[in-house]
């Protein structure tokens, strides 16, 4: 821990910060960042001490350097890989080659059983170029009210990148897609739903939108699953049941304990209109590894020193010395915070990784557009327990990203397709889900071909398509001969300390706490490579960003004691009529949503109340 | 107003930092905005178009969103996000340092290998002229006619600048300026789209701001 007198920041170091703070008339004292090398020149060489070392830029390894190197910690970031992101890594084809290969040869921690199948049409000189693709290792979404996403803002890493907006949850059930009833009004335009669903439905979402002040509606059910209390408590039927607790909740199972499966239900709804008529939003080029690049730019910019290809070799605990493979060597006076995929040689302490997740992704020649809404390029497909053929107990979630996401040339898509189930069963699943996307996707784009009242349609390659005449309103049992085109297929198991569906647990992060005989992972061994190394626990299951903030704080709390000054940072603009200082992100908000009882229809881009206009939404038209 | 994204390339210690820093200073214009924890700086410059027919010249803003390396460059750790969407890169070498130019044609290198755009604009500078003066000539080691042949080659824009003494640089910025409007003309004819209509190109989703782009870029929204 540091010592009490807290360290000062990288504001309050700077000159310009001195200048005023001799001046008591000067109250809004100017917090004025360090712009790496604008103002001063840099120190020329690594540094010999730091306050801490990091290894592994992956999103919680990212958002910790950014938040330390801006209070003022000195931080060498690391890295063994030559891109950025480590276990949250975009990555051309080419590099998920290279990784495949490398998780086969058991090379990176926390993965195996890597499955690669790569059409011919990728590569040099040929139709699609391998550096065409941004492949997320761990693909995510982003709720627009998430601890993230206040983060993003306030340490202005949104200015690095770009999102796009993603509305489409279906749901799929009896063989179809169902596309998700969230808003009020599609609730009673539905004309599937009775009048009496209708209204358990209402009052079930005024329910829980401030469902923890009424703990006697859901106490009594504190320790059943979500779906007995649906039935039972709203006497909603299944299929609403399994929208709310599975697309709109996205949690894995029926099981899925009551508070958990309220508080991940609100996370859609209260997101919902935050910055227009969606839920959730994802960045273009690439998920979670662009968002690890753009805290690791921030985190640079504040002072943080970069090396990509460096590994460390070992550390001495004693002596305070990380040693790295090509025989540099820093001093860390605090901690070390690594990931368990760049753990030396020799390792003895990487925190047992109980949970798998397994995931398929797949690059297909296909635009599905069909999925979308109109002027998106995202949408979530979300499979059920028991609504696949293999009898799936655990839910699959899939992402499919389009050409507009810039992850992806035009015409083709990549679906991200996960499961927390394992082995045999989990390949099973993944492979029901597939097919089912499959043959979805090649029976509502082949309708649109049958429109235009030609029999015979001639295909790129210049081979006829033979459309069966339609067959009533109903494509259900027609399968047209046209197959998906897979351009890329892989498959691979990742490890994870965190449980699915929860966050980490601090106490793993205290391997440092050497004396701690009562648990065998935490003692110093004689000969381990890295004892007094604390490691972070891998992505876990989860498709949104929300474990990744608490972990870091976590951590964050770890080195400097509290977290009251995390991404305290304050840009004060020459423009003083933003926010008040001090005012805070996390502030009660109170937001217009769709589901608000009055009738309020007009597209508020905003959020309404509160003094802070740090969440206002705005959609470049 | 027009908005170029401008990348900084070059070996540390050749003085990347203080060209835009003598840039931005020296600089005054009423859109001069704040740059103090934007996460790149902002600076704009006014041109003249010249019109091919002789007509009375009109005013061009043009604003440059410079992106530092932040130091990320030393052990060849630039992410993916930095060469992004560039349109233009300050490429620069110190003129008392031969092989800073050797490093700055490997970072001419780099640039085209990972920025796929054919339009990329690249500017060369020679930094550092104020210690080489006529009194003291011997601390050249790069003789401007191998810097500008090299430049000559490879389609590269062309100076010598002291971020010192700001000698020349406002012209390598205006010229970057004036060369990017010229292909943004003639790109625009081509596609025939009017140039002060350029918000949304194309029809691919919407981007979503995060933040009402509040004192640091008022016009990014609807201009």
């Amino acid at each position: 821990m540091l010592s009490p007198e807290r360290r000062t920041s990288m504001a309050e170091r700077r000159p310009s910060f001195a200048n005023f703070s001799g001046n008591s008339n000067h109250i809004d004292t100017l917090m004025v960042p360090h712009l790496a090398g604008i103002e001063d020149p840099l120190p020329e060489t690594t540094p010999e001490k730091v306050d801490v070392l990091i290894a592994g830029t992956g999103l919680v390894e990212s958002v910790l350097a950014a938040a330390l190197a801006w209070q003022g910690s000195t931080v060498l970031h690391v890295d063994t890989n030559d891109y950025y992101g480590d276990s949250a890594a975009t990555l051309t084809v080419d590099q998920i080659k290279n990784w495949v290969n490398r998780v086969n040869n058991n090379d990176i921690i926390s993965y195996n059983n890597a499955k690669l199948y790569l059409s011919t049409s990728i590569g040099p000189s040929c139709k699609y170029m391998s550096k065409d693709f941004g492949i997320d290792l761990s693909p995510k979404i982003l709720f627009a009210k998430s601890d993230l996403l206040s983060i993003l803002v306030k340490s202005r890493v949104h200015q690095y990148l770009e999102f796009q907006s993603l509305s489409t949850f279906h749901t799929y059930e009896n063989d179809s897609f169902e596309k998700l009833t969230n808003t009020k009004q599609d609730i009673f335009t539905d004309q599937n739903l009775s009048l009496m669903t209708k209204r358990n439905l209402m009052k079930f979402l005024k329910f829980v939108l401030n469902w923890e002040e009424m703990p006697e509606i859901w106490q009594p059910y504190a320790d059943k699953s979500i779906t007995q209390f649906l039935f039972e408590k709203f006497k909603l039927e299944k299929p609403q049941v399994f929208e709310l607790v599975f697309s709109i909740g996205l949690c894995c199972s029926v099981d899925t304990k009551v508070p958990l499966a309220l508080h991940r239900i609100r996370r859609y709804l209260i997101s919902y209109d935050v910055y227009g008529p969606f839920p959730v939003l994802y960045s273009k080029y690439g998920g979670a590894g662009e968002v690890s690049q753009g805290f690791c730019r921030s985190a640079a910019v504040a002072g943080a020193t970069y090396k990509l290809n460096e590994k460390l070799y070992s550390y001495n605990p004693t002596t305070q010395v990380a040693t790295f493979t090509d025989g540099s060597k820093v001093t860390v006076t605090e901690k070390i915070i690594m990931s368990p995929t760049q753990a030396p040689e020799g390792n003895q302490h990487i925190p047992d990784q109980k949970y798998e997740v397994n995931r398929m992704v797949c690059l297909v020649e296909k635009d599905c557009k069909e999925w979308f809404s109109e002027d998106e390029s995202a949408a979530v497909v979300v499979f059920p327990p028991g609504s696949l053929k293999s009898g799936n107990k655990h839910v699959v979630q899939t992402l499919i990203l389009g050409a507009g996401s810039e992850c992806c040339p035009q015409n083709t898509s990549i679906w991200y397709l996960s499961t927390i189930e394992s082995g045999v069963r989990a390949e099973m699943d993944l492979d029901a889900a597939l097919e089912a996307l499959e043959v979805s996707i090649v029976r509502e784009s082949s309708s649109d071909i049958t429109d235009n009242n030609d029999i015979v349609k001639i295909d790129e390659d210049g081979r006829p398509i033979i459309n069966s005449v339609r067959l009533g309103q109903s494509f259900k049992e027609y399968i047209p001969r046209e197959s998906v085109q897979h351009l890329m297929k892989l498959s691979y198991t990742q490890y994870t300390s965190t449980p699915p569906f929860d966050v980490v647990n601090p106490a793993l992060f205290d391997n440092d706490e050497l004396n701690n005989r009562a648990n065998s992972v935490n003692k110093f061994i004689p000969n381990a490579s890295d004892n007094g190394i604390i490691y972070t626990a891998m992505p876990s299951s989860e498709i949104s960003y929300d474990e990744v903030v608490t972990a870091a704080k976590v951590l964050y709390e770890k080195i400097v004691g509290s977290d009251d000054d995390f991404f305290d940072v304050d840009f004060e603009d020459e423009d003083n009529d933003t926010v008040p200082q001090g005012a805070s992100v996390n502030g009660t908000i109170s937001y217009e949503n769709a589901i608000d009882d009055d009738d309020d229809e007009d597209v508020d881009m905003g959020i309404r109340g509160d003094d802070s206009n740090e969440f206002v939404g705005q959609m470049e038209i | 107003m027009l908005q170029f994204k401008l990348v900084l390339l070059g070996d540390s210690s050749v003085g990347k930092s203080s060209i835009v820093n003598r840039f931005v200073k020296d600089s005054f214009d009423e859109f001069r905005e704040s740059t103090i924890g934007a996460a790149f700086l902002s600076q704009t410059v006014t041109i003249k178009d010249s019109d091919a027919n002789g007509n009375e010249a009109q005013e061009v803003t043009v604003k440059f969103e410079i992106w530092d390396t932040a130091g990320q460059e030393r052990y060849k750790s630039l992410a993916p996000m930095y060469y992004r969407n560039a349109n233009a890169a300050l490429v620069v070498y110190d003129i008392t340092q031969a092989d800073s130019l050797e490093k700055a044609r490997s970072w001419v290198q780099e640039l085209k290998n990972k920025v796929d755009d054919d339009s990329l604009v690249i500017y060369l500078v020679g930094n550092k002229i104020d210690l080489a003066t006529d009194d003291d000539k011997d601390k050249r080691e790069v003789e401007e006619n191998v810097a500008k042949t090299y430049a000559e080659e490879n389609g590269l824009l062309f100076s010598e600048v002291s971020a010192k003494n700001g000698q020349g640089i406002q012209q390598v910025f205006r010229s970057i300026a004036e060369k990017l409007y010229d292909i943004r003309k003639k790109q625009d004819a081509t596609n025939n789209i009017n140039i002060n209509s350029s918000a949304q190109r194309g029809n691919g989703p919407v981007d979503i701001h995060l933040q009402r782009p509040s004192t640091n870029d008022s016009t990014s929204c609807c201009s």
